[in-house]
């Protein structure tokens, strides 16, 4: 009798294990590509004793090594020895300013998976110290490295900057800071002073995108979610994962549109007039889930998150259910991919690139830990017609990462492009700006 | 294990493993009333608490499991009867299962649900079997 237990206890624990085992391995199937546009393909969600992850180390550019760029261009280094390059502008001189920030490392550790996860994500350098600071870059008659000046130093984890007539707008984690501005300044010795608070409990998502509206009456900024699906509690997610919308002459904020996990990047879509957003979908239930997205950002709209996903598709996560939300959520215009985790968004209808990179939307992908094979860690296109997205993303700038992906050299994070039409692109993992051209 | 005149080394040893043995099953007995609280309320503080009371439990579980897998199967072996045995086996099974449940516990908000409770409540109901038989066992 004794025996038989002994037997049946040993069996359940070879059970046990085997399907804790089974759990741990899951390849992505399905490539960028083919999860982008307008309806990607969804796989059913999973849950796993551990999350598929894939981290690469950090080993950063060596002298003279550079990313890789579809045929018909051509890239060089316009500065490197950032500190944690992440958004850029061009200014109406031609000056370039490069926001160098990153988290502000206030989130608590709040289980034992934070205190592991954050030691395992940091080993591919994206989790280093930013500058907390601006710099300026100048191009050089002669070529080559452009002149770096130091613009603005002390800020608070800055992420989006917006200048507006003579005044320009610092997006820091906890408020946007305004600025006196005025033409060929290659330094701001005066203090900013705070045009509207933020957000700024946790910043589990730390960045704030900007963009000011044409007229400069009206500042939009992108707020992040502080948890991947409300694992926080949802009492620290008052105004997060929102698109805000700040009137400029009053400094009143509202919520612009909601649901948005984490909207990193905002832009006018230059035919329609209509705001635009790239979004980064949460983690942990496939490496086929949840692709990223691009999308027009609807007044009063709401994106689905914490609750749903793509329109309809409930996540089982969330404690209460919310089946009312969840009713009028909206889906994406456009699937981006899977963890590419878009953070730079700059549309273009004129630049210095081939004819076919002329009408449509440049998105720096910075790449996750969560997904195996990598994906991301690319500079993409996708072409827009009649204000729309019409085709899969073509992939500009790569090579981000070697080709066992075992090292990380760089990761793009802001696009933009410069006075010439060349397209920059932020590298806060190499600490670099590339700028790329069409090749001669 | 019959009590019986035992070297000094033997008496530490079953010192330390009575000071820290109940650890882990107070750990594990709190994490499935943590559980069981989130699964009704869903209020985070409770999953957050039960999953570091679980990772607490097996890292303090790892000394006193040590020395009774020596005593039941190498330094008190013959002393050792199928009590000991089962218990060591039903500590054992109870372990591994802790183990999963640190994993599980390991995704976010609800997802734990209602799996959690389940691994929770097998790792004490194992547990207090192997106790109670232990406490029993010369019972007439």
């Amino acid at each position: 009798m004794r025996n038989v237990t002994l037997n049946y206890i040993g069996r359940i624990a070879l059970v046990v294990l085997i399907a804790a085992l089974a759990g741990c391995h899951d390849k992505a199937n399905l490539d960028p590509a083919q999860q982008s546009g307008g309806d990607p393909s969804l796989p059913q969600a999973r849950n796993f004793l551990l999350p598929p992850m894939q981290v690469p180390e950090f080993a950063g550019w060596k002298d003279g090594q550079m990313p890789k760029v579809a045929s018909g261009l051509k890239i060089e280094k316009i500065a490197g020895d950032l500190k944690h390059p992440r958004q850029l502008l061009t200014l109406p001189n031609g000056d370039v300013l490069v926001v160098e920030g990153n988290s502000p490392g206030t989130e608590a550790i709040s289980t034992p998976k934070a205190l592991i996860a954050s030691k395992i994500k940091n080993r591919s350098g994206k989790g280093k110290k930013g500058g907390n600071s601006i710099t300026l870059l100048r191009k050089n008659a002669a070529g080559g490295a452009w002149e770096k000046h130091v613009f603005i130093e002390h800020l608070h984890s800055p992420f989006g900057v917006q200048l507006i007539g003579d005044s320009l707008y610092v997006a820091n984690t906890d408020a946007i800071v305004k600025f006196p501005y005025a033409t060929g300044e290659t330094e701001i010795k005066m203090p900013g002073t705070e045009f509207a608070d933020l957000p700024s409990t946790v910043n589990h998502h730390w960045t704030k995108a900007l963009l000011a509206s044409a007229d400069g009456s009206k500042l939009y900024v992108g707020v992040g979610s502080n948890s991947n699906v409300g694992e926080g509690g949802l009492e620290i997610e008052y105004r997060r994962a929102v698109v805000l919308e700040i009137d400029v002459a009053t400094r009143g904020s509202r919520i612009y549109a909601s649901g948005i996990r984490n909207p990193t990047g905002l832009g006018w879509e230059p035919q329609t007039k209509q705001l635009w957003a790239i979004a980064n979908e949460r983690d942990e239930i496939g490496a086929d889930l949840v692709p990223d997205y691009l999308t027009s950002v609807r007044d009063g709209g709401f994106y689905g998150w914490p609750y749903s996903y793509y329109g309809q598709t409930v996540d089982e996560r969330v404690k209460d259910q919310r089946p009312d939300l969840v009713a009028k959520a909206i889906k994406p215009d456009y699937a981006l991919g899977s963890h590419v985790a878009a953070l730079g968004l700059w549309f273009s209808t004129n630049n210095a690139l081939p004819e076919k990179y002329h009408n449509g939307a440049f998105v720096g992908e910075h790449g996750s830990w969560d997904r195996s094979p990598l994906s991301g860690y690319a500079v993409v296109f996708i072409p827009f017609k009649d204000g729309k997205p019409a085709g899969a993303p073509e992939t500009l700038v790569f090579g981000f990462y070697s080709d066992d992906e075992k090292q990380l050299y760089g990761a793009p994070v802001g696009v933009t492009q410069d006075q010439d039409g060349a397209l920059l692109i932020a590298d806060d993992v190499g600490n670099a700006v590339w700028r790329v051209t069409a090749a001669p | 294990m019959a009590s019986t005149i035992e070297p000094r080394r033997a008496v530490f040893a079953s010192a330390v493993f009575n000071i820290l043995d109940p650890i882990p099953y107070g750990c594990f007995f709190a994490a499935l009333i943590f559980d069981i609280v989130y699964f009704r309320s869903g209020t985070i503080l409770w999953v957050h608490a039960a999953a570091w009371l679980i990772a607490l439990g097996l890292v303090a579980a790892i000394v006193p499991r040590l020395i009774n897998l020596a005593q039941v199967w190498f330094t008190a072996r013959v002393r050792a009867d199928g009590i000991d045995r089962l218990d060591f086996v039903l500590n054992l099974v109870a372990i591994v299962i802790a183990i999963v449940n640190a994993f599980l516990h390991s995704r976010d908000a609800y997802g734990s649900m209602p799996a959690g409770v389940w691994l929770s409540a097998a790792t004490v109901i194992l547990l207090t079997i192997g106790r109670g038989m232990l406490a029993t066992r010369y019972a007439r």
